[in-house]
């Protein structure tokens, strides 16, 4: 399939090397969290992309339940000493 | 630096169209190391209190409470970037529409060498041969989507601004998470149990 020996030729220009696709391709594999369940074989590029999203839009709603509750969090309690410590200490 | 690994294999016809791509040289797990280390989620975290607390200085945690909180986390997430990323710029520009906070950023805001339209680029017509097949163009603008400030990215672009987003996002909700773990613990006096957010997977180091 990858016979598109021209296009790797005319990388200089504006053609994107498959290499470095595949290699994008890997490196945001890596990242996601399946990556160890999945076999040594690389996905298929589809694949990739779509676990990518799917993991974006949970991570996504993860933020907005972690706000929601941040607010809830900061809007009961004032900002007393403890907190002030609690966050002093989680920065240091 | 090692520029040998990734990098496009044509650096004579350097300015405007190779040198587009400018792949970061390293290992590829360069975008979660460096969103990994415990001084990024330091320097985070205390943007993340900073925006909160001016943020709430404003106005009271009313209904609108969680989506400020939200955009809070996110400028700060894009401040930690430093504005080396489209997102980043995109998440600040956005919100703010001005330069000046870039600037506040301590003026370490490294712009790319093109400008933001990319059009001329758009490799979605023109994909290698990994990339080809509709269902593959189509996750392309599903990501598109999803990454803030990427819709005319290139490919290989795009798929170089999803790793540090995704890296980025797994920060930040780390942080959180944390901040907001702190948080509860204290306000109650008995440690309140883990909430239900604990189900999303963690990510493998």
């Amino acid at each position: 399939m990858s016979s598109r020996r021209t296009r790797s030729r005319q990388s200089s220009s504006s053609r994107i090397s498959e290499e470095q696709i595949n290699d994008l391709v890997s490196k945001l594999e890596a990242l996601l969290p399946e990556a160890s369940i999945r076999s040594n074989s690389s996905a298929s590029a589809a694949r990739v992309l779509q676990d990518t999203c799917n993991y974006i839009r949970s991570l996504h709603r993860e933020v907005d339940d972690l706000s929601e509750r941040l607010s809830e969090l900061l809007a009961t309690t004032d900002t007393t000493s403890a907190q002030a410590a609690i966050i002093r200490s989680l920065l240091m | 630096m090692i520029s040998s690994s990734s990098s496009s294999s044509a650096p004579s016809s350097s300015s405007a169209s190779a040198s587009r791509i400018k792949l970061r040289p390293g290992p590829p797990t360069q975008a979660r190391n460096k969103w990994r280390t415990g001084a990024q989620e330091r320097i985070y975290g205390r943007r993340l209190v900073e925006a909160l607390r001016s943020s709430r200085a404003g106005r009271s945690a009313a209904a609108g409470g969680a989506r400020a909180v939200k955009e809070a986390a996110d400028s700060a997430l894009a401040l930690t970037a430093r504005g080396q990323s489209r997102w980043s710029r995109a998440i600040l520009f956005g919100r703010f529409r001005r330069r000046k906070l870039l600037l506040k950023a301590g003026g370490k805001v490294r712009r790319r060498r093109r400008a933001r339209p990319a059009g001329k680029f758009a490799a979605l017509p023109h994909p290698p041969a990994a990339l080809k097949g509709k269902k593959v163009r189509d996750r392309l603008r599903v990501l598109a989507r999803l990454v803030p400030g990427c819709r005319k990215l290139s490919a290989p672009s795009l798929l170089e601004e999803a790793a540090d987003y995704l890296a980025a996002l797994e920060m930040q909700v780390k942080a959180m998470r944390t901040l907001a773990d702190a948080l509860s613990a204290a306000a109650l006096s008995p440690p309140s149990p883990p909430p239900p957010a604990a189900a999303a997977p963690e990510p493998e180091n």
